[in-house]
């Protein structure tokens, strides 16, 4: 596992340290000095300008952190969170008094589910730590620089891409610590670290004060600090009660993207914990909520990786595996029978892809609910294991309680979500995915399942020359070999799109195409969507109608109205005029055409086809 | 920290062993005495300076925490800016550990909506302005490490050079309205054939008045430049000290004479009660131990009888009362020299002759006078109603349709739609081309703002149907809004085009 999780583990390139190399000696003189310095500066004037608020103290936290984990403040979580476990645990004791289960007999090991999801990791995520941390900056930058030339595809990325914290012997003394692209931060308000996306926790108690005090000092002016920016760095910060999360980065992301991690960082936390975690620190200032994340950095980390790859993260919405209608409808008509009796959300997922969503509420599950529920599944490998039923959080829906979440993986890819309110429904749900399951496999759903998985997406490929082919054009419409799935580029220069409806808050995506072909230029394009994205919803002047970019990477063309958002990416040498035509193309050129070749890929279950036509009304000019 | 509002301060970073000369508040507490002195002689220059030390000290203190912050990550480019909910920090380091931070207060209400660099291009100035007048901060810090002369120096001038931004008791600072501006280029007149042979002939002229001195000429036609034998840098420094201080509209402004237009700053008229700003809130620093030039002083110049014009900035002569002639330093050279300025009717000639090759000084700049009466008179003359004549006047470079700015990073030249049609815009327009354009200053940045700058184009329909367009290439930069709404991207492309090969030689252009 240690040796296999640090060659074939896929390097986020945000893992690189950023910038030429440095000797790494150069500037440790000054780095002590910084921190010292900033300490002095900030702390000083806090306490000598009668301004006697508590000033984290960088030696007293690092005491506390290590005496008070085992006090009792955690135990608030324990009482609040239900505790509806069944079977074993195989936790440590750091990992969580809270999640110590009452057990429940349960007939049969096999059937019997996790305690909690993320409960096994720890062996995975240590692992991989352990592998990756002895990782120097010169090989991890050797495995990055390969990276670009291997033609591997972004969801091969994923599939290669190994959860788990990396570079935890590492500390803010350290060079290579300093030059990784992206940091994240998060921090309780008397300054006490609770996570970091590298390095020691406890070793970085200093650096944690720094951040606090920072944060402290402008609010104590009255005011709330966002952003810093230097050179090609920027510290976002982002305060959530007394929970402080910071992220800093020279990745070039845009402010409004980089604040749209750390409230879905904040979210996953959410998930795990529920919001009640607040009142901990309202009991005692200092509590130490480190022990509770025990074990979750591959959830942590998994969600940091798609903040380079998924467009659910900065889109707010979810896509679906592509699928003819009625496999859809067949599996979204016996996930709504088994909502009828007490299922508030059922969800029949692909991966990250919906196959079939229904609630029983009014209220649809939001999507940056579906996305932090489906990482959090998707990187705890316990799940996959046996069939689960997990207290989890969702923020969006109620931020303050927990429900119960029964996980049963079909295949490798395919897992079905029950969410409950109900802490005693493991059997009724248990009931329910059998009948499921036999609906399913009747219905040739799953086979239906793997068959789209293996034809691949949408491709720009098959985008028709000439308007006249009906919708569906967009789809293999014979079955693809295996993984084949880099085109060679569509009409007019067209490499790739991004078409979200607004009504169902959902997106589909096209395969990437030629030269799209490797992570390191499908996570420019990302990038790209990002900036684009950020640039037509700015909160002071959006959201604009119509953006055309063109720079020496790509045209870019995205179109916004009330029904539907189109982000398209076209050859940089593509004419303007064809671009557009395209883009018109792609949206249907007919009235009774319009956004239906992508039927396929929509969950509109609820919304009913004849909602989806109302989507598709206008025209980009 | 106390609620701030705008502040404007330079600090100096850390490891610089002066004395301060600034009175230290009265501090009971013995241990915090020592502190607050050490705190208390990184600044430079504060305003306003009757914030209380306390307050002061805050916002020195968090700029100073945040640029060792950054370094740790950055130490190539440490802090650049802050945004909070309620303020920016704006900085710029002009001279190694030397910072300016001017925080400004955001608000909608007030339109208080800036781009960040547009904030700092006004630190930039400040500093070049400076330093054409008084050296580097450096220089002076070595020669006195008291530190007193340099805060003397930097408080008379910077208050002098605020006042041009006070409206009544507020300061107002160029925010998304003047999202169509630059600061800190030039805008120049544009001439027929005929008038440029004329222009190029009158530079000759001056060359041989000034025969073997090694100087420079400067002509300016209203606030417009029309000739110059200096680099770029120096020729917006001295362009911009002209259009604040010494062309007829400024002169006939500030003698109370009704304003007229201004190329650059229409609408700003200088309030007499503000002249003394400096001098007041001076007081607390005791500066008159130090003999401190204020070349940004309002009022002080005029035009004499014989067209020259005379300022007693400078000191005036012992015994004859006359007016010493203005010194500057130039950028380039390092060379300081006598700046001696004409002025007949709209055209401005600047004449700067080096002080080291002047051996006779001021007798020497009387015969030079003298001489540019006799020889080149005429020819001033005759250019000038030449340029009169070809001159479209206010909206000159009004282009229908468009509303526009053009910068030539590399020659720091710009040129921009008159103000009065840029304020028809409406305010969502100016808003995003704001953003736009704070979106293409991060781009430039971030590129370090290599030589080879990336060639992009943005086209936004803004949700008021309206065109905002950026180009950039090859150093040039296009901003352009077309209000003209039911227009596709198509019209507004070709509209750009048209532009481009009209106005811009086709910079802009596909082809």
């Amino acid at each position: 596992m240690t040796s296999h999780s640090s060659s074939s583990s896929f390097p986020d390139n945000d893992d690189e340290p950023a910038g030429p190399k440095r000797n790494t000696d150069d500037n440790i003189g000054s780095i002590d000095y910084s921190l010292d310095a900033i300490e002095n500066q900030l702390s000083s004037i806090a306490l000598k300008t009668s301004i006697d608020g508590e000033r984290p103290s960088v030696a007293d936290d690092h005491h506390e952190l290590l005496t008070e984990t085992a006090k009792g403040s955690s135990r608030e979580i324990e009482s609040e969170r239900p505790i509806n476990s069944t079977g074993e645990s195989n936790l440590s004791t750091e990992t969580g008094v809270w999640r110590n289960s009452s057990e429940v007999e349960v007939d049969g090991a096999t059937s019997s589910p996790c305690s909690s999801g993320y409960a096994g990791e720890m062996g995975t995520s240590s692992g991989t730590a352990s592998a990756s941390g002895a990782d120097d900056v010169q090989q991890h930058r050797n495995s990055s620089s390969s990276e670009g030339n291997n033609g591997e595809v972004l969801h091969s990325a994923q599939s290669q891409w190994v959860p788990g914290k990396r570079h935890v012997d590492e500390d803010d003394t350290c060079m290579s610590w300093r030059q990784r692209k992206k940091h994240f931060f998060v921090l309780s308000h008397s300054g006490k670290p609770i996570f970091s996306r590298y390095g020691n926790e406890h070793k970085l108690a200093g650096f944690s004060a720094t951040l606090q005090a920072i944060i402290s000092f402008v609010e104590d002016g009255g005011d709330r600090v966002h952003l810093v920016r230097a050179g090609k760095h920027q510290v976002v910060f982002l305060v959530k009660g007394p929970i402080y999360l910071v992220c800093i980065s020279c990745t070039e992301e845009p402010y409004e993207s980089l604040q749209g991690q750390l409230e879905l960082l904040h979210g996953q936390m959410v998930l795990i914990l529920t919001k009640s975690v607040n009142r901990c620190f309202e009991k005692n200032p200092k509590f130490d909520m480190t022990p509770l994340l025990g074990g979750t950095d591959a959830v942590f980390s998994s969600l940091f990786h798609s903040f380079s790859w998924n467009p659910a993260s900065f889109l707010h919405a979810y896509t679906c595996l592509p699928l003819p209608c009625t496999t859809r409808q067949a599996a979204a008509a016996i996930l709504q029978d088994v909502s009828d009796s007490g299922v508030i959300y059922a969800m029949l997922m692909c991966k990250y892809k919906v196959v079939s969503l229904v609630g029983a509420q009014k209220a649809p599950l939001h999507p940056d609910d579906l996305l932090l529920l489906a990482n959090f599944i998707m990187s705890s490998e316990s799940f996959r294991t046996s069939e689960s039923f997990s207290p989890i959080c969702l923020p969006r829906y109620n931020s303050m309680a927990f429900l119960h979440a029964y996980i049963y993986y079909f295949d490798v890819d395919t897992y079905l979500v029950l969410l409950t309110s109900n802490s005693d429904a493991f059997f009724h749900l248990k009931d329910c995915r059998i009948r499921i399951e036999t609906v399913l496999l009747h219905s040739n759903v799953l086979s239906d399942i793997q068959r789209s998985i293996s034809e691949g997406g949408m491709h720009v490929e098959n985008l028709p020359l000439y308007p006249s082919n009906r919708y569906g054009s967009l789809f293999h419409t014979e079955p693809k070999p295996h993984e084949t799935s880099v085109g060679t580029g569509g009409p007019g220069g067209l490499w790739h799109f991004i078409y979200r409806s607004m009504n169902l808050d959902q997106y589909i995506s096209s395969q990437f195409s030629s030269p799209i072909t490797n992570y390191k230029n499908q996570k420019r394009l990302y990038r790209a969507y990002q900036k684009l994205h950020a640039s037509m919803h700015h909160q002071q002047t959006g959201p604009h109608k119509t953006q055309f970019k063109k720079d020496d990477n790509y045209v870019l063309l995205c179109w916004v109205t009330q029904e539907f958002e189109l982000y398209a990416a076209f050859d940089p040498l593509a004419d303007k005029g064809s671009a557009i035509k395209i883009c018109n193309r792609l949206y249907g050129e007919k009235d009774e055409d319009k956004g239906m070749q992508f039927e396929n890929n929509f969950n509109i279950v609820f919304k009913g086809t004849t909602d989806f036509k109302c989507d598709m009304q206008a025209k980009v000019e | 920290m106390p609620p701030y509002r705008k502040q404007i301060l330079i600090g100096r970073g850390r490891g610089d062993q002066f004395q301060s000369i600034v009175e230290l508040p009265k501090v009971n507490d013995k241990e915090v005495v020592p502190w607050v002195c050490e705190e208390l002689e990184k600044i430079l220059f504060f305003h306003p300076a009757d914030l209380p030390f306390p307050a002061q000290l805050s916002v020195i203190g968090l700029s100073e925490g945040l640029i060792t912050f950054t370094r740790i990550f950055s130490p190539e480019a440490a802090c650049e800016v802050i945004e909070a909910e309620m303020h920016s920090h704006v900085f710029f380091e002009p001279e190694p550990d030397i910072w300016m931070v001017m925080v400004v207060e955001k608000s909608k209400e007030t339109e208080a909506i800036f781009r960040t660099e547009a904030l700092r291009t006004i630190l930039k100035e400040i500093h070049s302005l400076f330093i054409m007048f008084h050296g580097s901060i450096r220089v002076l810090l070595d020669k006195e490490p008291g530190g007193g002369l340099t805060r003397s120096h930097l408080h008379t001038f910077i208050m002098d050079y605020l006042t041009d931004f006070l409206m009544g008791n507020k300061f107002v600072l160029p925010n998304f309205r003047d999202s169509l501006k630059e600061r800190g280029t030039v805008q120049m007149l544009t001439v027929g054939r005929e008038a440029a042979i004329e222009v190029q002939s009158l530079v000759g002229a001056l060359d041989s008045c000034m025969a073997n001195t090694l100087g420079y000429s400067v002509i300016l036609f209203q606030d417009l430049l029309v000739s110059t034998t200096l680099s770029p840098e120096d020729t917006t420094n001295l362009f911009s000290y002209s259009t604040l201080r010494l062309t007829p509209r400024v002169l006939s402004s500030s003698s109370g004479g009704t304003s007229t237009w201004s190329y650059l700053r229409k609408g700003t008229t200088f309030v007499p009660s503000h002249a003394d700003l400096a001098s007041r809130s001076a007081s607390n620093l005791s500066d008159e131990n130090y003999r401190v030039v204020r070349p940004l002083q309002h009022g002080k110049w005029s035009k004499g009888k014989d067209g020259f014009l005379v300022t007693d900035i400078w000191g005036v002569e012992v015994g004859n009362l006359v007016p010493t002639t203005p010194t500057l330093w130039l950028q380039q050279t390092e060379h300081k020299m006598y700046l001696c300025s004409y002025q007949h009717k709209s055209l401005t000639i600047l004449l700067l002759i080096p002080v080291t090759s002047m051996l006779n000084g001021e007798e020497g700049i009387t015969s030079l006078k003298q001489q540019l009466l006799e020889n080149v008179s005429t020819k001033i003359f005759k250019v000038e109603e030449k340029l009169a004549k070809g001159w479209g006047g206010e909206n000159a470079y009004h282009v229908k349709g468009y509303r526009y700015l053009l910068v030539d990073g590399d020659r720091c030249v710009s040129r921009a739609s008159p103000p009065g049609k840029v304020t028809t815009l409406t305010k969502e327009s100016l808003l995003a081309m704001n953003k736009v354009r704070e979106d293409v200053d991060l781009e430039k940045r971030r590129g370090n703002g290599g030589d080879d700058e990336k060639d992009l184009e943005i086209c936004i329909r803004a949700k008021n149907n309206a065109w905002v367009i950026a180009k950039g290439t090859r150093g040039k930069e296009l901003y352009i809004v077309l209000e003209k709404a039911n227009e596709t991207l198509l019209y507004a492309s070709e509209a750009i085009e048209k532009f481009s090969d009209r106005y811009c030689n086709g910079a802009f252009s596909l082809d």
